[in-house]
């Protein structure tokens, strides 16, 4: 089979929704370069398309509009995880940082009081669970394929904190920002934990995720800001890694 | 060839004509608002949700089943769109079809999502419902269409497979499961499926 055919066969699997999650992202980053991966995907998606039409249009909720200028006010907010649900504190220096709000203070006084509102507000939302400081369930250690090093280490607790602490500086592209990924199902998507704030460790919560297992899949894209726009890696990988159960 | 009024376009050609031409229209509109979004403007977001919003909501609610996921599911592809517009670029491919891929991908995310938090919770009402959706939307298809043409060449399994796959966003394990087929076949129905239709498309 030509290059071209299986290049044509991947794009109807991705337009279809059955390619593999790392082989649709890779396509469609590639198609945003790749006049001729581009042309695949669009005419695949082109020819399913008359599926669509016939579904039964419905009308709108009248305050859909609301609903949308609504998120797009927020500052900041990670894809895929509402407003106010990620509470962030540096594992460098154990500051914490409110959700949604600019890391840069403009003084140390600011930088304590926002510190201080943060910790209360943190207390409050996650009671003792993050205070202590739960040991992890489960560890990995994210390689980058390329250099063969060590970026990030993730321990994942069972009530899904994810602390990431990243290992040595890290080149993010102008522009865009790291985010941290796990995949729950070994033959399901990627799901977003969160983005690294100031491209710099943190712990992440995220909802409605079963408890990390061994084996599980832990990854960080680089993605345009604000995140992937798709709910699915797009970008390059940083690093990945399985996890480890500590004993 | 002298003149005569029977050679002129009749009328339900003019018609056709002029509602290709105020299709195009909408088309080439919904292109420069998305151009519009990439350059903040929010009536243009409003515009393309006044447009295309309720055929959106129609896909989603086909695909997540239930309307509050459907309704979650559109407000986040307004978002995306919003915030992926400095990335469409016309000459890739039309601004509609644009669209409703961030909405599928919206869609799908939210299943993948959803599949282990609703779990077990398939019966056999809800698989009856399913068929129907599906042949509903194949029935539907214009029985001239390419794609209706190249389907119907699919042996049965292979157009389901692709059916449920694409109108209710089933994963190859969900198929296998609505099939009561081995995994194995079913992957293979669709790989084989997807390459007959694609080489009949072409």
């Amino acid at each position: 089979m030509s290059d071209h055919q299986s290049l044509m066969d991947l794009a109807m699997e991705v337009a279809l929704g059955l390619a593999d999650e790392a082989e649709a992202a890779e396509l469609e980053a590639r198609a945003l370069q790749d006049p001729e991966a581009a042309a695949a995907l669009n005419h695949a998606r082109m020819r399913l398309a008359e599926l669509d039409d016939t579904a039964t249009p419905e009308t709108l909720p009248a305050d859909m509009w609301d609903r949308v200028t609504l998120r797009l006010d927020e500052r900041g907010s990670a894809v895929g995880v509402l407003p106010g649900t990620v509470p962030e504190f540096d594992a460098e220096t154990d500051t914490i940082l409110p959700a949604n709000e600019p890391h840069a203070p403009r003084s140390w006084f600011m930088a304590a009081c926002t510190g201080l509102a943060a910790s209360v507000m943190l207390a409050l939302a996650l009671g003792w669970v993050v205070m202590t400081r739960p040991d992890p369930t489960v560890i990995a250690v994210l390689i980058n394929d390329t250099t063969g090093e060590a970026v990030a280490l993730v321990e994942g607790t069972e009530a899904n904190l994810t602390r990431v602490t990243l290992l040595g500086q890290t080149a993010v592209p102008e522009g865009q920002v790291m985010q941290v990924w796990t995949k729950p199902e070994d033959d399901g998507p990627p799901v977003s934990l969160g983005l690294l704030a100031d491209n710099r460790g943190t712990a992440l919560a995220a909802d409605g995720l079963p408890p990390p297992g061994p084996e599980q899949l832990y990854e960080i894209t680089f993605e345009q800001s604000g995140g992937s726009p798709t709910g699915l890696p797009t970008g390059p990988i940083h690093g990945k890694g399985f996890a480890k159960e500590p004993l | 060839m002298p003149f005569s009024p029977s050679a002129g376009p009749t009328h339900e050609a003019m018609d056709a004509l002029n509602a290709q031409m105020d299709e195009d229209r909408r088309l080439s509109d919904l292109a420069d608002r998305i151009e519009a979004c990439a350059l903040g403007d929010r009536t243009a977001l409003r515009a393309i949700m006044d447009q295309e919003g309720s055929r959106l909501l129609g896909i989603a609610l086909r695909m997540l089943r239930r309307r509050d996921l459907a309704e979650d599911a559109l407000q986040e592809c307004f978002v995306s769109v919003w915030r992926k517009a400095h990335q469409f670029d016309a000459s890739r491919g039309g601004a509609r079809g644009w669209i409703t891929t961030i909405l599928r991908n919206q869609c799908l995310t939210m299943l993948r999502k959803e599949s282990w938090e609703i779990a077990e919770s398939a019966d056999i009402l809800e698989r009856r419902q399913d068929e129907e959706v599906v042949m509903d939307a194949y029935g539907r298809l214009d029985m001239n269409s390419d794609l209706r043409r190249c389907l119907d060449r699919l042996e049965p399994p292979k157009r389901v497979a692709i059916l449920q796959a694409y109108v209710l966003g089933y994963t190859h394990g969900e198929i296998s499961g609505r099939l009561q087929a081995p995994l194995g076949s079913v992957k293979a129905w669709v790989r084989r499926g997807l390459i007959a239709l694609r080489e009949c498309l072409a």
